[in-house]
């Protein structure tokens, strides 16, 4: 059996010594395919960050194998002044790794080039990261993520505010990271529909506790009306 | 200048010539951080804090020579143009740099807007210098110089200060721009990826205090102003990349410093609006090729 990457036993995270989700457990396996969704403020970024390590637990214990964590956060929480071009933006992404005068090695470039190719965007390497759409902006912080060689990819909205094709590219990009590199992935989602047709497990967060099951029992007809009520249930499948 | 050639005006402001050009290179080298971490307006906040604490350090000489020490000059030779009284003005400017930075970042994080808060601190900063002026022992008019950036008193033991402190500015910056970079950009993938964000910070803060203190020293605060804030302005619109936008803003604060200093000296202006005024000329492509793109 695989070991977890990521295992969080009891966990608590928030702000200011007020926990904001807590009792939080979770194994997250090389291979695996989460969406994490639930009502908004109810804690799912609070719950990301603190998996990140941007956030220290309030309480429970929280491990993390197999090296560097991949992080795509939402694309326009970056600010578009920096005059950065995609490619640039990927290279942040080796930063962690990279030291003093040392420029960044061949290898590196290559490997970055391969990646904005891996995600569709080597056509705009040398374009102003500003100037590009938002699915292509969350592609190109995708590839950067990638530059860490994760095993685990942590994003947090990934399809916000982004069109229903830009859309579709990202989670098919996702989907076949998953499938054939056995990248797991962890992505915070609002849209049900989506979680449902792509994970494989959802974390459905609300009023600070959070449930774990199978994508299709919690997002199905049935978990729908446990999760809102059955009048919202319908509107849903509707 | 009438009835002087530029070898005579080379050598006898060599000195201040150089300093200038220094400014040149290095102001916008710290000015790009500011302008792409939105905190552009400390460009102008923070050498009027420099200008207060020069002004602070006059007002307090003879009780500061009396118990503390200037390296054995008195209230009286303050203004000798040594080290000593260089080393004194520059640790008042540094202090009020550095205490109005951290006092803008710390009470940043508690409430109110950041506009506002760096509004106020201007107001507060010239009015104390003009307090402080007001009673300097030494006379206002001698402190008012020193702050306008009066080119012809910068002389060997202000150039090599700055050549030495703007080096290190420099040197820090060419090694760090990466990690720099990363932390005004993403400070959580930067935290993700293993930096230790405050730390980066701090360098930074200490980068444009140091700059700032130094530059209102020796070349004045509006050519200050003019270097941090408008060179790297300009770069930003026509910057294809990062590297390039740090590499254009240098060149162009070299330029509006070299033109600047030609301005000065040909139409006799004092050389802080002639450089302002030489840095906005170079906004000129970056508006037409703005409302090309």
């Amino acid at each position: 059996m695989d070991e977890a990457l990521i295992r969080l036993r009891g966990a608590a995270f928030g702000y200011e010594g007020r926990a904001v989700v807590s009792d939080v457990d979770l194994e997250v396996r090389p291979g695996s395919l989460w969406g994490v969704a639930g009502p908004n403020g109810a804690g799912k970024t609070t719950l990301v960050r603190g998996i990140l390590g941007l956030i220290p637990p309030l309480a429970g214990e929280v491990e993390r194998r197999g090296g560097a964590l991949g992080y795509v956060p939402q694309a326009e929480v970056l600010d578009e002044v920096f005059p950065f071009t995609a490619e640039e933006v990927v290279h942040l992404g080796t930063y962690g790794r990279l030291r003093g005068l040392r420029g960044l090695p061949r290898k590196e470039r290559a490997l970055a080039r391969e990646l904005l190719g891996e995600v569709g965007m080597d056509q705009h390497a040398r374009q102003h990261y500003a100037s590009l759409s938002g699915g292509q902006r969350q592609r190109v912080l995708i590839a950067r993520a990638l530059m860490t060689r994760p095993r685990v990819l942590l994003l947090d909205e990934p399809t916000s505010g982004v069109d229903r094709g830009a859309e579709l590219r990202i989670l098919e990009l996702l989907t076949r990271l998953n499938r054939d590199q056995g990248l797991a992935v962890l992505m915070v989602a609002h849209q049900l529909d989506l979680v449902r047709t792509t994970c494989e497990t959802v974390l459905w967060v609300d009023r600070g506790s959070v449930r774990s099951g199978s994508a299709e029992e919690m997002l199905g007809p049935e978990g729908l009306q446990r999760l809102f009520g059955q009048s919202l249930g319908e509107e849903v499948e509707g | 200048m009438e009835g002087i050639t530029w070898s005579e005006i080379f050598e006898l402001f060599g000195y201040a010539i150089l300093a200038t050009l220094i400014a040149g290179v290095v102001c916008p080298l710290v000015g790009s951080f500011l302008l792409v971490r939105r905190t552009g307006f400390y460009g102008i906040t923070l050498p009027q804090f420099a200008a207060a604490g020069i002004a602070c350090g006059f007002a307090l000489v003879g009780w500061w020579a009396e118990h503390v020490g200037i390296g054995g000059i008195d209230q009286a030779t303050i203004v000798s143009g040594s080290h000593a009284a260089l080393n004194y003005h520059l640790f008042w400017a540094s202090l009020f740099t550095l205490g109005g930075l951290f006092a803008l970042v710390l009470v940043g994080r508690k409430r109110g807007t950041e506009t506002g808060r760096i509004a106020a601190a201007f107001a507060i900063a010239s009015a104390l210098t003009i307090l402080f002026a007001m009673h300097s022992p030494v006379g206002d008019i001698y402190v008012h110089e020193l702050l306008r950036g009066e080119i012809l008193a910068v002389g060997f033991h202000e150039l090599d200060t700055l050549a030495v402190l703007y080096g290190v500015v420099t040197l820090t910056i060419v090694v760090f721009h990466r990690d720099l970079a990363l932390v005004s950009y993403d400070r959580d993938t930067a935290r993700v990826l293993g930096k230790r964000v405050w730390r980066w910070e701090l360098l930074l803060l200490n980068l444009v205090g140091v700059t700032v203190a130094t530059g209102v020293m020796i070349v004045g605060p509006v050519v200050l102003f003019g270097l941090l804030v408008i060179p790297p302005l300009a770069a930003r619109g026509l910057a294809r990349s990062f590297l390039s936008f740090l590499f254009l803003s240098s060149t162009l604060g070299l330029v509006s410093a070299g033109l600047g200093l030609w301005i000065s000296f040909r139409l006799d202006w004092p050389l802080g609006p002639a450089v302002v005024c030489a840095a906005t000329l170079c906004l000129i492509p970056n508006w037409i090729l703005g409302r090309r793109r």
